[in-house]
């Protein structure tokens, strides 16, 4: 410690040496143009951006910031040979030096070519140009939308070329500035609020000029703008030479303003003598037509069968006669044929035979008559002969004939069934006896168990 | 479609359309009528759109509300 306080020189803090050395840089190089191929470039955030400056043997590193990137026309690239202008500085907390670019611009040519061209590039890739999204210009706008200057003499040159071909045209003009740096926005406004407003068809014009002149056309917001317009929408931008981002994106480019007051509306004059002209020939066609169907109705109704129509009545009514003669001969002929039928079949019938025949069958029945009553009668008597048989057969199994010959039938005093048994009565219990003049009502002094068998079997 | 509702360019491609089937001779009467009235419309209707457009010239702007406004403009005057 005591060593270094000795020493003569100075001694600096690191941060104290990167800050001399950045201002001494910084006042050296303060203003300086280095041209150089861009390599390692990136875009941080889409603010600053760093790359390095190259040639074959050396490199630098290159800052530049957002507020100094932000209005450059063109993109800067890997590879690119571009010129910038700045100060060298050092980045201290690395201790590194660079150079702060404030500007650049590409080398070989011009930025704005470099921006067109690069914005051309980016959007032909998106497809912005393509056919497919190209919206047709209506050939009879009721209103015609346009963005101009209206201090300009474009303007006046399409209202007369307008004149010219349709008087009663409607025409909306939104005043905007066609250069400056407010330009592309009032441009892109103007097409919002003729949208808004409604008209058929919007035209962007503008007059000749540089290309630093026309820029406000050749910006990728105008181009989004354009492309994203519901409305057909027709370039119009600076000469027949001249071409912008704009005439590219648009649905239609006129060559020059005054070309866009032909190819927005048809002309009147023409469209009305080629509507007269359809009309009439159209009643000539009709005309002619009908004229060769008259001839043809004539040539038809001249013919004798249209003038003497009775003619092909009188054929009919000829044949219809003789087929009449023909129907009432034929059908007497038939009725005569039927007719002889009939008496034949009458002659085969012989009355006298029938009346013997039914005389005879009469008699038969007669016989037959007497025959069924005498059989009938045989047949009573020999049926009644079987009848008293069977009476008196049956008579002498009567429980009545039976009582005739002595025997008697026993009932309960009150039950009108025989006993069979002296066991279905007791000692003292009142009985009735049937016998064949009447009943003797008796009581039962005294039951004795006898069977009866054998006097049963003799009997039986 | 109804001609009211066709387009102005439909209507001119139908006429054009017209013209060609009545130059068929083999067209019959009946639809040769047909087409002619048709055409008749047709094109009668084209010519009263060609008379729609109102035949002014007028600046669009914003009001200070924001609103949009017309006015009529006449160049000539604006010019001096």
């Amino acid at each position: 410690m005591e060593d270094n306080k000795t020493l003569k020189s100075k001694i600096y803090t690191v941060s104290e040496l990167n800050l001399e050395i950045r201002k001494n840089l910084e006042s050296s190089y303060s203003d300086i143009w280095l041209e150089g191929e861009v390599s390692n470039f990136y875009f941080h955030d889409k603010k600053h951006m760093y790359f390095d400056l190259k040639d074959e043997n050396s490199k630098i590193r290159v800052v530049m910031f957002h507020s100094n990137n932000k209005n450059l026309l063109f993109n800067i690239k890997e590879g690119l040979h571009i010129l910038i202008n700045g100060y060298v500085s050092v980045y201290e907390k690395r201790g590194e030096y660079q150079i702060v670019a404030l500007d650049a611009r590409p080398v070989g040519k011009g930025s704005l070519i470099l921006a067109f061209e690069q914005l051309k590039e980016k959007l032909e890739k998106k497809g912005y140009f393509d056919r497919i999204h190209k919206k047709n210009i209506p050939i009879l706008p009721n209103k015609i939308g346009i963005a101009t200057s209206v201090g300009g003499a474009v303007i006046r040159d399409i209202i007369s070329v307008l004149e010219r071909r349709f008087k009663n045209f409607h025409l909306i003009i939104r005043d905007v500035n066609v250069q400056g740096i407010t330009s592309s926005d009032e441009i892109c406004k103007a097409i919002d609020d003729l949208c808004q407003y409604g008209v058929d068809v919007i035209i962007l014009a503008r007059g000749g000029g540089s290309l630093e002149d026309l820029w406000a056309f050749n910006t990728e917001k105008l181009a989004e703008k354009i492309f994203d317009c519901p409305v057909p929408l027709i370039s119009a931008v600076g000469h027949e030479t001249d071409y912008t981002i704009s005439d590219f994106v648009a649905d239609k480019r006129a060559a020059t303003p005054s070309v866009a007051g032909e190819v927005v509306i048809l002309n009147k004059t023409e469209a009305v003598e080629n509507l007269k002209e359809a009309s009439k020939k159209i009643k000539n066609l009709v005309k002619s037509k009908m004229a060769i169907l008259k001839k043809e109705f004539n040539f038809l109704t001249s013919r004798r069968i249209f003038i003497k129509p009775e003619t092909i009545l009188n054929k009919f009514n000829q044949a219809a006669g003789e087929l009449c003669i023909k129907l009432i001969g034929n059908m007497k002929r038939l009725i005569r044929a039927r007719e002889k039928i009939l008496s034949d079949y009458r002659q085969l019938i012989d009355e006298k035979n029938i009346f013997k025949r039914i005389y005879i069958y009469r008699m038969a029945i007669k016989n037959m008559d007497i025959r069924i009553i005498s059989d009938i009668k045989n047949y009573l008597t020999l049926k009644k002969s079987r009848l008293k048989l069977i009476l008196e057969n049956l008579q002498g199994k009567n429980p009545v004939a039976i009582l005739e010959r002595g025997f008697a039938i026993i009932y309960k005093e009150k039950e009108d069934k025989n006993i069979k048994s002296i066991d279905e009565v007791k000692i003292n219990q009142k009985v009735r006896i049937m016998l064949t003049d009447g009943i003797l009502n008796a009581r039962i002094f005294k039951k004795i168990y006898k069977k009866l068998e054998i006097g049963f079997k003799n009997e039986n | 479609m109804k001609i009211e509702k066709m387009s102005f360019e439909e209507s001119i491609t139908k006429l054009e359309e017209i013209v060609k089937e009545l130059e068929d001779e083999n067209i019959s009467l009946e639809e040769s009528m047909e087409k002619f009235e048709m055409g008749i419309k047709l094109s009668s209707n084209c010519l009263k759109r060609l008379n729609e457009a109102e035949g002014k010239i007028e600046e669009l702007t914003r009001s200070e509300d924001g609103k949009l406004v017309t006015r009529e403009l006449d160049l000539e005057k604006e010019n001096k």
